[in-house]
């Protein structure tokens, strides 16, 4: 090809990739930064490995797990299963009314801005800290301090997606509702809530399966759960009991996962409603574990 | 109005399914069991409300935060590195942690699709093992690695690393599933290998999901690292750790303030940075 006949053809200019470029050095810039910056010692990364195959080895080479341990890891699991379990309802409970107030189609725009930063505002506190800085010192050491920290949380977490979920609604039945005489609540429980029930009881299952992973480990800081087990034989070097342990989590987030999984789909499916796979995927808060 | 009228033109029912009434019965019980003294964890909500006054205390702390704190979790000075402190080491441990969890997953998203994996058996074990990954919250890998390698940063960068790998892994996987099958065609028709289909047909269509599920993971970095201290996996988590026991709540009251303010500073320039890329 001639330069003149590559002159002649018609093809559009490419785009400019200079502004992709310089997000790109940014990004690379900025991981530069951080790991050159962070206060990591070589040599301890470098015994990283062996530290580990040694543990993993401890655990459940050497001499097996301690089966006899599955008699203190496995109710200690149940009572964690628990505790995301009514922290979930309780979250859910509370959040109901937060996500309806929080809807900008169904509430007013004032109350709808002042309840979504509040929401945003109960996220921001992780279980754990929420366990460490209100619930143990009102409700003591134990599961109930555990489970009021995953019930406030959720209700965070719940009402943001509860109200995102009304504010996409048809306002179809909304209108038919007030046509035929219905006023205030009324509206909202015959022309709003059959509409988002099925994807607020697929959020709630999501939500159950999340706070399994964290009624797992609140135990840590000592709001209930096997997390206290956790922490007590890997930091006392109990190796065989520290594998029964991890495994009877494994195993039984495993286990809840795929359950409640398998009632999200029938839920959804049931309802013929494809909301909550498209929502997994666009919303990854929700999806994330 | 009689009901014998409307009966003979009013369609029937549907049959009442009855799987509402056996679940709703399933999650009363099992709910009963878990509120309850013996079986469950013994729930009193009276109980507790008369104790929410044994919060006081702490709460009237919390609520006088001790702004004299500050230099403690964030130094800034004229020389590099300019700004330290365990608020700092957060970020990089964050930073850190997202960039390389997240390399790791692309393959990894591509060997648990359907669409792009070499053969069925690669997805199902691939799948296995990114559910047993995901399975291990965040705070058990912390501790994992702190009886590893002792306590610091280190093990927190590793504990988000897999922490990260599992959850873009999934979502990047759900993605590639739902992909255009068109590219795919032409890739193979073009005479692609499956590399080179992988790398021109599906990855420019998930690449923009994909950065956006890594400014997620980095989000979810910042959130994670302030727990991760409390098992002594660094950040300044650690240092709410220290302070918790001292007792120091006013101290506390600052670093829960300062990370309120940062988990909302980055989810509001997330948010907008995915919402442009999706």
């Amino acid at each position: 090809m001639t330069p003149d006949a590559r002159a002649n053809t018609s093809r559009p200019a490419r785009p400019s990739t200079l502004k992709r470029n310089l997000w790109i050095v940014g990004a690379a810039a900025l991981f530069a930064w951080a790991t050159l910056s962070v206060d990591v010692d070589l040599a301890d990364l470098a015994s990283l490995p062996s530290g580990l195959a040694r543990m993993f080895y401890e655990m459940f080479l050497a001499s097996g797990p301690d089966l006899s341990y599955l008699q203190n890891a496995v109710p200690q699991m149940i009572t964690s299963i628990q505790m995301a379990w009514v922290g979930t309802i309780m979250g859910a409970v509370i959040s109901l009314p937060l996500g309806f107030l929080g809807a900008k189609n169904v509430s007013s725009g004032l109350v709808a801005n002042v309840m979504r930063q509040v929401l945003n505002g109960i996220r921001a506190f992780p279980e754990l800290i929420l366990a460490i800085a209100i619930f143990i010192p009102i409700a003591g050491l134990g599961p109930v301090a555990g489970t009021l920290a995953i019930g406030l949380h959720s209700a965070g977490t719940l009402g943001k997606l509860t109200a995102e979920a009304i504010e996409g609604i048809d306002a179809g039945p909304m209108e038919a509702a007030r046509a035929s005489g219905a006023r205030g609540l009324q509206v909202q429980r015959w022309g709003v809530l059959p509409q988002v029930l099925p994807e607020l009881i697929g959020f709630w299952l999501y939500r159950f399966e999340i706070n399994i992973r964290a009624g797992a480990v609140l135990g840590v800081v000592g709001a209930g759960g096997i997390g206290f087990l956790l922490d007590q034989t890997i930091k006392f070097h109990r190796w065989p009991q520290a594998g029964t342990t991890i495994l009877v989590v494994v195993v039984a987030t495993i286990l809840v996962d795929t359950i409640s999984g398998g009632v999200r789909r029938r839920i959804i499916e049931g309802a013929d409603v494809k909301v909550a796979p498209e929502a997994e995927i666009s919303d990854p808060a929700l999806a994330a574990r | 109005m009689s009901t014998a009228t409307t009966a003979g033109r009013r369609p029937a029912k549907p049959r009442r399914s009855l799987a509402v009434p056996v679940g709703i019965g399933i999650f009363v019980v099992i709910t009963l069991l878990s509120v309850s003294d013996q079986w469950g964890i013994g729930l009193d909500i009276g109980g507790i409300i008369e104790d929410l006054g044994n919060g006081r205390v702490i709460l009237e702390q919390l609520l006088d935060p001790n702004w004299d704190f500050i230099p403690r979790t964030i130094q800034f000075s004229a020389q590099p590195p300019f700004v330290t402190g365990p608020l700092v080491e957060t970020f990089q441990m964050a930073i850190v942690a997202a960039f390389i969890g997240c390399l790791v997953a692309l393959p990894v998203a591509f060997f648990a699709s359907r669409t792009t994996a070499p053969s069925r058996p690669t997805v199902v074990i691939s799948r296995g093992i990114l559910s047993v990954v995901r399975a291990i919250p965040d705070i058990l890998y912390a501790i994992i690695f702190v009886a590893a390698v002792g306590i610091g940063p280190l093990p927190g960068i590793m504990a988000l690393i897999f922490f990260n790998i599992g959850v873009v892994a999934k979502l990047l996987s759900e993605t590639v599933d739902a992909v255009d099958e068109g590219p795919i065609e032409a890739a193979d028709a073009g005479g692609g290998n499956r590399t080179q289909m992988v790398r021109w047909a599906v990855l420019p269509q998930v690449l923009p999901n994909y950065v956006a599920y890594s400014l997620y993971a980095f989000e979810l970095n910042v959130r994670a690292s302030t727990v991760l201290g409390l098992v002594g996996a660094g950040g300044i988590g650690f240092l709410l750790n220290v302070q918790r026991g001292f007792g120091a709540w006013s101290n506390i009251s600052v670093i829960i303030i300062e990370l309120f303010v940062i988990v909302f500073v980055i989810e509001l320039i997330s948010i907008r940075l995915r919402r442009r890329l999706v």
